[in-house]
């Protein structure tokens, strides 16, 4: 059963939440969800952009409370 | 599908090019690029094992404010781009000759060995050639 993960990266400077976010799911199973917290301003275009890139999934991108909340599916 | 292979050809010792170095090693290591990084000049001593904080931390209002943040270290960057990725660092053969330094002298397990310019050069014929 796929399960939920989280990553809070609050404080962290780039790539600092893109290193957190790979190194979780490399330690996650297919189709389990990594959700990063990150007040870091590149992470909401960074991250999304790096799914697509090694071809995992977004599921989503959301901001509020002053940081962004980025929810990834591992695919592979 | 790995990407087109990418080069950093790092000279400058200062902190701020020493962490965009990192930076662009490490993030292009994951993002399925491999990446290899060649230190030499300036840059190697910042990788010296016993090197002195003024050398690691030398450059510009960048340098400060890095420090003053606690920015992760370049080798902090190195050390995961190395574990996550593809990314080779390699130490100028030439510039260790010069220093009369063995590759015992460098930071414990990041380089993968000396290398001469021309090696790296005719490496990076295959890729994207960065200088900083």
């Amino acid at each position: 059963m796929a399960e939920r993960h989280k990553v809070d990266a609050r404080g962290a400077f780039c790539p600092g939440p893109l290193m957190e976010l790979i190194a979780t799911l490399r330690h996650s199973q297919i189709g389990d969800e990594v959700e990063v917290w990150s007040t870091d301003k590149g992470s909401a275009t960074d991250i999304p952009e790096w799914v697509k890139k090694v071809r995992h999934e977004l599921v989503s991108v959301n901001q509020g409370n002053g940081y962004w909340s980025i929810v990834v599916r591992k695919a592979k | 599908m790995a990407g087109q292979p990418l080069y950093i050809l790092l000279c400058s010792g200062e902190r701020e090019k020493l962490q965009i170095a990192a930076m662009m090693a490490s993030v292009g290591a994951v993002s399925e690029r491999p990446v290899e990084l060649f230190v030499s000049m300036n840059a190697i001593l910042a990788f010296g094992k016993d090197a002195p904080a003024e050398v690691r931390e030398s450059g510009g209002t960048f340098a400060r404010v890095l420090k003053e943040k606690r920015a992760p270290d370049a080798f902090t960057l190195l050390r995961q781009g190395r574990e996550l990725g593809d990314l080779k660092l390699w130490a100028c053969s030439m510039a260790l000759d010069l220093l009369g330094w063995e590759m015992e002298r460098l930071v414990d397990k990041l380089f993968d060995g000396p290398l001469g310019l021309t090696k790296f050069l005719s490496d990076a014929e295959s890729g994207q050639l960065v200088t900083l």
